[in-house]
């Protein structure tokens, strides 16, 4: 396997990101005008909406490289899937905190079945069961295609859980989720997207480091004689 | 693939007695869960159809955890491998033998939830069709990750854990169209549901058997 | 929805709060895993 990247790009894009992320927030937070309904809490939205936007990239990236793996059976592949799945973990893990948070001023409960956060958690709990897969295979190549199969079918179903949720909820429920920003502020929207897609990219080109070098470590043959142990 | 499916079914009902310890795990779940909800009727038979379909989705981890032991036993999975025939049609042959399994269960359950929830279906061949399709549905993915995870140290566990998110449509489209079944279906709405766990079917059939060669390759 | 949805700061710094912390845990973390890695392969005497 070739030599894993010692490239800075990765640390150039996180502080990127943390300075987008700063930005935008601060916008958000105190210049923005207040919402007309709901009120401060709608702030939530500007730092949730690029989460959720982020989370989706991650989840099509991780379909992506399981394709890939499928297809070309190198594992650079495999490890940039793991990161992925990881990352897509990470930031669906965040988006049910900010939705919850969001949700309990508004409907005054903590969870309220939206389609959408709860398509997120569905899959959620699918990505967390693709990593438990991982931990315990221990062949580096049976991890690997399972784990890109398990995705390909995680991912597959997304869309629709989505539609299943959205049906089985709109017997309920008639009120329209307002979970949109009100038109009149894009600019910590888009700020805080670019920040955390930043650091998506940064994450992820971190974490697939750490894969390939684990895979490495694997892959490769034990040494015949440990450093410093000649009999 | 027929070779492959009538060594399945032969292999059932060698094993008969086990599909009789997996119904009655499925009535004492359905059992336990109206003690969930306590002795109001009204609220049982409201909740019936939910109750039926999670103690199905509880008794297929045992059938298809079960569905790959002959294998593991005997490392008969490679074996099957070395013969002619492709694994796409021993994948379907265990899918289609473990659908058959668990709408039988399926079947067996209703009587038990008629007694315990006073849940009589209004209309039996809804319920029929829900049954045969919420299986099928069940069995897709459930066979295919109970290949891989035959082989794996924490089985029990894993299998569950990667299934259950998975058929969250299928479980939400039966639970519904099982519901109204009971309950009563004024605005026709089953025909929604019994096309989305159609489509979710023909997905998973699919895609799965597609995906079952890379599964059990070495 | 009826009325103004009044208040709520204390759920949006939980959120920002929250978030930032997790990110930032999350990318120490990985900076941390990647540098044992590292220190590991060299020990071993694995091309780096």
């Amino acid at each position: 396997m070739t030599e894993v990247s010692t490239s800075k790009t990765p640390y150039v894009f996180l502080t990127l990101g943390v300075i987008c992320l700063l930005v935008g927030s601060y916008v958000g937070l105190f210049i923005a005008p207040r919402e007309e309904y709901m009120g401060d809490v709608q702030r939530i939205m500007y730092v949730h909406v690029p989460t959720a936007w982020n989370w989706m990239l991650a989840v099509i990236f991780a379909f992506g490289c399981a394709i890939a793996f499928l297809f070309k059976s190198d594992f650079k592949w495999d490890a940039r899937m793991e990161a992925g799945v990881e990352v897509s973990v990470l930031f669906a893990l965040l988006l049910c905190i900010q939705g919850s948070l969001w949700a309990k001023p508004t409907w005054g409960v903590w969870w309220d079945w939206d389609p959408r956060l709860t398509s997120v958690a569905v899959l959620l709990f699918a990505s967390l069961g693709i990593l438990a897969l991982r931990k315990f295979v221990e062949d580096p190549l049976k991890r690997a295609i399972w784990s890109a199969v398990a995705t390909i079918i995680a991912s597959v179903d997304l869309p629709i859980v989505y539609f299943s949720v959205k049906w089985w909820n709109s017997l309920h429920q008639q009120q329209s989720s307002p979970q949109t920003v009100s038109s009149a502020f894009h600019l910590p929207l888009r700020v805080n997207a670019f920040g955390i897609l930043f650091l998506m990219i940064a994450f992820i080109m971190l974490r697939t480091r750490v894969a390939a070098m684990r895979l490495r470590y694997e892959t490769s043959a034990p040494p015949l004689v440990a450093e410093g142990e000649l009999a | 693939m027929i070779a492959a499916l009538s060594k399945e079914l032969l292999l059932q009902w060698r094993t008969r007695a086990q599909m009789l310890a997996v119904f009655v795990f499925g009535a004492a779940s359905l059992l336990l869960f109206s003690f969930a909800i306590g002795p109001n009727t009204d609220a049982m038979r409201t909740f019936s159809a939910g109750f039926l379909w999670l103690g199905l989705l509880l008794s297929s981890t045992l059938t298809l955890a079960e569905s790959f032991h002959a294998e593991m036993e005997n490392r008969a999975l490679e074996g099957l491998l070395l013969l002619p025939s492709n694994p796409r049609a021993l994948y379907y042959g265990k899918a289609i033998a473990n659908w058959l399994q668990l709408a039988i269960l399926g079947v067996m359950l209703v009587p038990v939830m008629v007694i315990l929830y006073d849940a009589g279906p209004k209309q039996i061949l809804l319920m029929l069709l829900v049954i045969i399709l919420g299986t099928a549905g069940l069995s897709a993915p459930g066979t295919l990750y109970a290949a891989m995870t035959a082989q794996v140290r924490a089985k029990q566990t894993l299998l569950p854990l990667l299934l259950f998110p998975l058929i969250v449509p299928a479980l939400l489209a039966s639970v519904k169209a099982t519901s109204l079944a009971i309950l009563g279906d004024p605005m026709e709405q089953s025909r929604a549901w019994l096309g989305l766990l159609f489509a979710f079917d023909l997905i998973y059939w699919a895609l799965c058997g597609l995906l079952y060669g890379r599964v059990v390759e070495e | 929805m009826s009325g103004v949805v009044v208040g709520g700061w204390g759920f949006v710094w939980a959120a920002y709060g929250i978030t930032a912390a997790v990110l930032l845990i999350y990318g120490v973390s990985l900076i941390t895993r990647l540098r044992e890695e590292r220190a590991r392969a060299a020990a071993e005497g694995e091309p780096r």
